[in-house]
Order: C-alpha cells, then structure tokens, then sequence
C-alpha cells in the first residue's frame, strides 16, 4: 500500500483508542511511579473524546487525524495538548493530500518540532519525544527507501518502541518525572509508551 | 476534626460556584459552562479595544474570574480546581473576547498554564487574531532555581498586571503596547506568603500539609504546597518585617522608591488581621524610607481556605500609579 486510506486511517485511530484503554493501567502505574499518577485519568478522558468526534464518522486522514487532536487539545494536564499539537502536525500534512510514507515522515518530523518547542524536551531528558524522535527517523528513512505506508509505520512502531524503552535508565530532565529524581530511574515514560502504542495500532493485531 | 465546606458535589463545585456569579454579576458578566468561561458583558457603542484574558486553576478567587469587567479582564478562563484550563478552552476565552485589536494573555508563570496558553495563542494565531502573552513570576519563594527549571511562580502581582493593562487598553492602548506595559509591572513587582494554616480541597478531609502551633510555613504558594520553610510562630510586628525584606532586597528598593502594596489574604484570614499586616508593613516600609502610594488590602489571590497572606510591592511611577488609580468595575475590584 503506497498510500494511507482513510479506512486505515479510521482503523487505526480506533485501534489506539482501544489500546490506550487496555493498558490504562499499565500507564497509570508507570506515571504513579515516576509523576503525579493522572496521565491513566487525562488519557482515558482524551480517548474518550476521541471515540466521540471518530464516531461522527471521518470523512479522510486528515479527519481523522483531527478528530484525535482536537479530543487531545481538550484534555487537562500537560501531556495531553501536546499529545494534541503532536497529531494535529499529521491533521495538517494529511489535509487535501495522498498520506504516503513520506508525507507521514514529514509530518512526525514537523509534529516532534513543535512538541519540542512548547514542551522544551530533548531527546534523553525522559519524556514522549524519545519516542517520537526515532519514530520520526524511522518514517523518513522508510520513505527514502520507497517502503510503502504499512511498512514504514511498523518501522516507526518498532523504533519508538526502542525509544520508549530507553527512557527506563534515564534520569527525568523534563515533565513530572523530574520532579521526583531518582525514583523515576527504571520506570518507562508513559508518554513514550503511549506514542509506541499508537504506532503499533497502525497494523492490525497480530495472532 | 474534619474540615466543612459549602460543597454540593466536589464534581460540581467549579461550575456551581461561576452559576453564582452569574447570578450576582449579571450586568457584569457571561458565564457558559461548556467550555467554562467568564466574559464581560459588552456595551453597545463601545469602541473596540485590545482584549485582556487570563485564568488558570480554579481555587483563587476572586482572582481571576471577579476581575472581569470595565477596566479588567474581557474574559477569564477558569480550569478545575488547581489545574489549567485547556488550550481549547483558553482558545474558546480568546476568541469570545476578541474586537479585531488583538487579545493580551495574562498567564501565571506555571507548567500547565504557560503550555495550555501559549498553544491556544498559536492557535488563535492561525485564525488571524494577534495574541500576546504576558507571563507573571512574581513569587520570591522560588526564586534562584535550576537554569532551565520553571522559574518563579506567578502569584498576587498579577492583580496588577491586570489592573493597569486594564485601564491602559481601555484608553485604547495597541497590543504591542499593553505586552510591554505588562512586562514592566511584572518586573517591578516581588511577592512573598506565609500560612497559619494549609487549605482543604474540596471533599477532602484533611489540610494539604500539617503545622504545629509554634511555627509558620514561610513562602507557600497558592496551591496548598509546602513553603520553602517553617519559622517560628510570633507577634504580626515580627511576621510581617520578615515577609518584606526580601522583597525589599530583590526589587532593590531604597529611600525615596514608590510603590503600590498588596495585603492579600489567602482564603480564610479575617480583614481586621489583613489590616494589622497592613499597619506593620506601613510601618516597616516608612522607617525605611519607602512610600506606599496606593494600597490593596483583602483576600484577591487565594489558596481556598487556607489561612495566611502574601506581601506583593509594586515599584511604581506616576505612569503606572495614574493607571492603577483609573475606574474599574468589576465583580471583585471597583473603584
């Protein structure tokens, strides 16, 4: 497949919205570890909303795209408007487009930037853009290739994956977690893990 | 003992609290509740001006929805208790509020508001309306942190901020302007608190923090958090020089100097207490030579119910005094 459908688009974001809900807990307890314990409460509440506006059935990627960001841009705390500012970048690059691997590239690359510039995070201070930057990388390498949609996207799931799970050594620089130092060594970022689980829920579940 | 508050429903108690507004205020202000925003009746004939909007966590009333209205705030933007508004929400304040001369935001220097705030001026942005953000650090309790950290926090100088940023725009002052005038009063203006006592959030049962009887807890902020220490307990004639001396210090002010004083109760301490921090810090600032050209004194930026006050001097000149003394009706300030 060269270019995102807007069923996959659809399948995906439902997806996500199932998973985010399926591991709630897992996240919950990671954020109760290394934060103030709310991400679970403020991702399951922009989840919900995303339910919502995906039920009024998207009409392209870029709708569906949107749908998730405008769920995520009326969520409390902090990683959930730039959770929304993040997929708001894929809302844009999608709009009046074919979604190629490349144009996805462009826009985890642009999407990363501005979750960068509002949130003030490198990569290795603990936080979703050690995710997000390999995720990024990985969708840019895949398209210079000439790998199709799917392909680059599962490339993408297994680097933030990769980038996720680096964060478990790291000492917070940045978010909730640098408030409480040394506790947090050892705990995976929620945030990260949530962006490698929103790109596994790209492809369908596997048996 | 537990602590008992007027509360229905901690659920509801944001949004039962702005119906009552409604309710008192209403030539004043609109409230909506979904998203919540509190926006200023407009006049017909009025000429457009610059619009003013703040908000933040809910919790510090009056601040900031009893400052809306002629020679305040257009609107205000108010989160859940302690917690920011969201960037849609904010965006909804911005948009509701705006006249085609631009918005100013007024933000307290904090995680949640600053990220909410500013996305919402990114957004409001793309729809051609031009957004300024005036951010407030004002609280010396956290100041000299890590390079790179928060920062101070924004605190009671933003009743300033807001006061004078009013009256300017309601003389028609541009955006570009009103931003710069703003960031002089911020710069002008340091705050210290200390609390008797911490504060209850709603339906729960216990103070935020625990203090003995002997000792206060110097340089809390207006979340119910620990300070940066306790002191000892003692007469408000030793208190109250403890609190201003540093402020004093880090505005570097000195014999002759002007400025504006706040005497802000933090929820639940009585005005006749408010009045003797008054008198002493008068009477601390005069033997050093400083003037108190104006003062406000009562319960503006509050931490629920906690029981303190925070000490906020403005350095002022006759621009910033002839601002502050320009009509305002509003809810909670009118004058």
């Amino acid at each position: 497949m060269t270019t995102l459908t807007t069923e996959h688009a659809r399948a995906w974001a439902d997806r996500f919205v199932a998973v985010g809900a399926e591991r709630d807990t897992e996240l919950t307890e990671l954020d109760r570890k290394a934060g103030d314990g709310d991400y679970g409460t403020n991702l399951r509440s922009a989840l919900r909303r995303a339910a919502v506006n995906l039920s009024a059935g998207p009409a392209s990627p870029h709708e569906v795209f949107l749908a998730v960001s405008e769920a995520f841009l009326n969520t409390g705390g902090t990683s959930g408007p730039l959770f929304g500012m993040w997929f708001r970048e894929f809302a844009k690059a999608a709009k009046e487009k074919d979604v190629t691997a490349a144009v996805l590239g462009e826009a985890a690359t642009n999407a990363v930037a501005v979750v960068q510039r509002l949130g003030k995070a490198e990569v290795g201070h603990k936080t979703m853009v050690d995710a997000m930057v390999p995720a990024a990388e990985a969708l840019t390498a895949a398209a210079a290739r000439g790998a199709g949609v799917s392909d680059a996207l599962a490339e993408a799931a297994s680097a933030a994956h990769a980038g996720a799970a680096s964060t478990e050594k790291l000492l917070a620089k940045r978010g909730r977690a640098s408030y409480v130092g040394e506790h947090a060594r050892g705990v995976i970022d929620p945030g990260a893990l949530t962006v490698a689980y929103f790109f596994d829920a790209a492809a369908p579940p596997r048996n | 003992m537990s602590a008992r508050q007027f509360v229905n429903d901690p659920d509801e108690f944001v949004s039962q609290a702005l119906e009552g507004l409604q309710l008192a205020h209403p030539h004043l202000v609109q409230v909506s509740t979904d998203p919540a925003l509190v926006v200023r009746v407009a006049k017909d004939g009025e000429p457009p001006k610059v619009a003013l909007v703040s908000g933040g966590g809910s919790g510090h009333e009056p601040l900031h929805t009893g400052f809306v209205g002629p020679g305040m705030l257009d609107a205000a933007v108010p989160g859940a208790v302690f917690a920011s508004p969201t960037a849609y929400q904010v965006r909804a304040g911005i948009k509701a509020a705006d006249r085609g001369r631009g918005v100013l935001l007024i933000v307290k220097n904090y995680t949640g508001d600053v990220l909410n705030f500013s996305i919402a001026a990114e957004l409001a942005r793309e729809e051609d309306i031009e957004v300024e953000i005036v951010l407030v650090d004002d609280d010396l309790a956290t100041d000299g942190g890590d390079e790179g950290g928060p920062g101070r926090r924004g605190t009671a100088a933003v009743v300033a901020v807001e006061k004078i940023c009013g009256a300017a725009a309601e003389r028609g002052a541009s955006l570009a302007e009103l931003a710069e005038l703003g960031r002089r009063v911020v710069s002008n203006s340091r705050t210290m608190a200390l609390a008797l006592q911490a504060c209850t959030h709603p339906g729960q049962q216990r103070p935020s923090f625990d203090l003995a009887d002997d000792e206060v807890e110097f340089g809390v902020g207006i979340h119910g958090e620990r300070g940066i220490g306790q002191r000892p307990f003692g007469p408000a004639s030793e208190l109250v020089p403890a609190l201003a001396k540093p402020i004093i210090d880090a505005l570097g002010l000195a014999r002759g100097d002007s400025v504006i004083a706040i005497v802000n109760g933090l929820g639940s301490t009585h005005a006749l207490e408010l009045s003797v921090v008054h008198r002493e810090l008068s009477a601390f600032l005069d033997g050093i030579g400083v003037r108190i050209e104006r003062a406000l004194v009562g319960s503006y930026v509050t931490a629920l119910d906690m029981r303190g006050c925070s000490i906020t001097l403005v350095r002022c000149d006759s621009t910033l005094l002839e601002l502050w003394n320009a009509p305002v009706r509003t809810p909670a300030l009118a004058w």
